[in-house]
């Protein structure tokens, strides 16, 4: 890519930058004392782009500096920060196809990425976040390059051709700094799309676990042509740059001349020290499957008796960070004492195992049993075809 | 109407302030009577509560606080749909990321305001975290704490200058 010979940085822009870098407090800095830079992720891991994208949250000083991190992956689904991926996606389907499971530490639903994705993650100072300045960003690239219009919706969701959804979006929100991120359809394979995130009736529930919002989506490229990722990131970081940094304001060449302009960034532990072990973290059991909100799986297991009859029970799992704590039968209440608990503690050495849908699957083939999956508060008649934010 | 809620809440919080003052006074800055006795008089719930510049609140009785984060805050997020809060037995230390709220379309850090021990979590808040929506004073409190360091209060804002400070500033 030849992006970055075309940025000079030119000596008086400097001058007038550094004579703003104070203490004033953040409110206070004048739009003309912000620079920008484009930052290009050359790795398409996804653990090590949301490792980069943390370092950047974590350690970066903001106040005068604004960052467009532009970066890509390899196949990969990511839920949100307080999602069930067992929920969200077909994790069995996902580890079969070498699509990796991702949690991000931002809020929001699942998306599933491969190379025909952008994302973007814009950060500024937290009292600086302004979602719907990044969304328009984004939309005026596509104008200005592609005539394309696209519009941001009430969900702040950016659709085309009436409402459908070409990006979704998320943000975390700390201190002293925030981002914003979306991801960008440009050309997705919307049949691995739709098998990862495949919404099987999986009988979990009893979750606090937020849920994604199933909407149909549409690659740019059904839109126009000639969109690749390559052209879209460079269309969006010469918008982003040309963009004023606290309106939505065109500032024209001029202005693009004043900023740090695009960087190629190697996310490696030389450029950015301990990058590795948050890699690490957001690659471990632990994070992905670990931080899953506290949940149920229900089997309703049949069984006949003598008379015939078929009595059924409900069998339970009850998963807490992941672990599967307790395994519960209860009991018809016909065959147990009127003053007696229907609940039966079921010993076995699946306690504390991790949890994966064969547990269940496991349990009720020890008992030997029949088992049917409940339909429990999951919206499972909605359309599979779609992507989740 | 943002200030009309807000004043409504004080008023409701006034009359259980009256009691705590007092308790404060004896119990817990027995040093200070005529200032609280000052405070009491003039805003008599604005000395109860205390604010981060953060938008987190704190109120505290005897060695323990209550934590939870202000109207404007939740204004600010929108709808919660999810609270991660901090275990019940973990030592936090002031400024310290300690949980996570989730609104619709963000993740926001909770800060703890005060080091000390994390004594209860709010489980109402964790199964419907709207309550931090629809009462966050009351219902919608995340956390109590055991105060490691009572002299940390000093450097949090009152209600009154909380109010100057949110209307000095864009935050």
């Amino acid at each position: 890519m030849a992006l970055i010979r075309n940025v000079q940085k030119v000596p008086t822009c400097w001058s007038i930058i550094n004579r703003f870098v104070s203490n004033e407090p953040i409110s206070k800095v004048p739009d003309d004392a912000i620079r920008k830079s484009v930052f290009i992720s050359q790795s398409t891991d996804i653990y090590r782009n949301l490792a980069l994208e943390d370092w950047f949250y974590k350690n970066s000083d903001l106040k005068n500096h604004h960052i467009l991190l532009l970066w890509r992956n390899d196949p990969c689904v990511v839920i949100g920060r307080h999602q069930n991926p067992w929920l969200e996606a077909n994790v069995t389907a996902a580890e079969a196809n070498s699509v990796a499971v991702a949690r991000r530490n931002s809020g929001g639903g699942t998306v599933y990425h491969d190379a025909g994705n952008l994302n973007l993650s814009f950060f500024t100072p937290k009292e600086r976040y302004n979602r719907r300045y990044n969304l328009d960003i984004i939309t005026r690239a596509l104008y200005r390059e592609w005539g394309l219009k696209a519009h941001v919706n009430e969900r702040e969701d950016i659709v085309v051709h009436g409402n459908f959804k070409i990006s979704g979006t998320a943000a975390k929100l700390g201190r002293p700094n925030a981002y914003h991120h979306c991801t960008l359809l440009v050309g997705v394979n919307k049949f691995a799309l739709s098998t990862t995130l495949e919404k099987k009736e999986s009988g979990i529930g009893f979750t606090n676990a937020t849920e994604s919002v199933r909407s149909p989506i549409k690659n740019l490229t059904e839109v126009n042509s000639h969109i690749s990722t390559d052209k879209l990131l460079t269309a969006v970081g010469w918008e982003y740059l040309r963009t004023k940094a606290l309106t939505i304001e065109d500032g024209g060449y001029g202005l693009i001349q004043c900023q740090k302009g695009f960087q190629m960034i190697n996310p490696t532990e030389d450029w950015f020290p301990s990058i590795d072990k948050l890699t690490e973290e957001f690659r471990s059991w632990d994070w992905t499957y670990g931080r899953t909100p506290k949940f149920s799986v229900v089997r309703i297991l049949q069984m006949p008796s003598r008379s015939g009859e078929v009595h059924q029970l409900n069998l339970t799992l009850e998963v807490c960070n992941g672990i599967v704590q307790q395994v519960k039968l209860s009991l018809p209440s016909g065959l147990v004492p009127k003053d007696f608990d229907k609940d039966a503690s079921v010993v076995t050495n699946l306690q504390g195992t991790r949890y994966t849908p064969e547990v269940a699957e496991q349990v009720v083939a020890a008992l030997g049993c029949k088992a049917i999956i409940p339909k429990l508060n999951q919206n499972v008649d909605k359309s599979n075809v779609a992507a989740n934010q | 109407m943002a200030r009309f809620v807000t004043q409504i809440t004080k008023l409701a919080v006034r009359t259980i302030c009256v009691q705590d003052s007092q308790f404060l006074a004896t119990a817990s800055r027995p040093a200070s009577i005529f200032k609280i006795r000052h405070i009491t008089t003039s805003q008599c719930v604005r000395a109860e509560r205390w604010y981060t510049d953060k938008h987190e609140w704190i109120t505290v009785e005897g060695n323990i606080g209550t934590v939870g984060i202000s109207h404007y805050a939740q204004d600010a997020l929108g709808d919660v749909v999810y609270a991660q809060l901090p275990d019940v037995g973990v030592t936090i230390s002031k400024n310290e990321e300690c949980g996570a709220l989730e609104s619709v379309k963000a993740a926001s850090e909770v800060i703890s305001p005060i080091s000390g021990k994390v004594l209860e979590k709010n489980e109402a808040v964790e199964s419907k975290p709207g309550l931090i929506n629809s009462s966050c004073y009351e219902d919608g409190w995340l956390f109590k704490i055991e105060l490691s360091n009572r002299e940390e209060i000093k450097t949090l804002m009152d209600e009154k200058s909380y109010d100057q400070y949110l209307k000095s500033d864009p935050h």
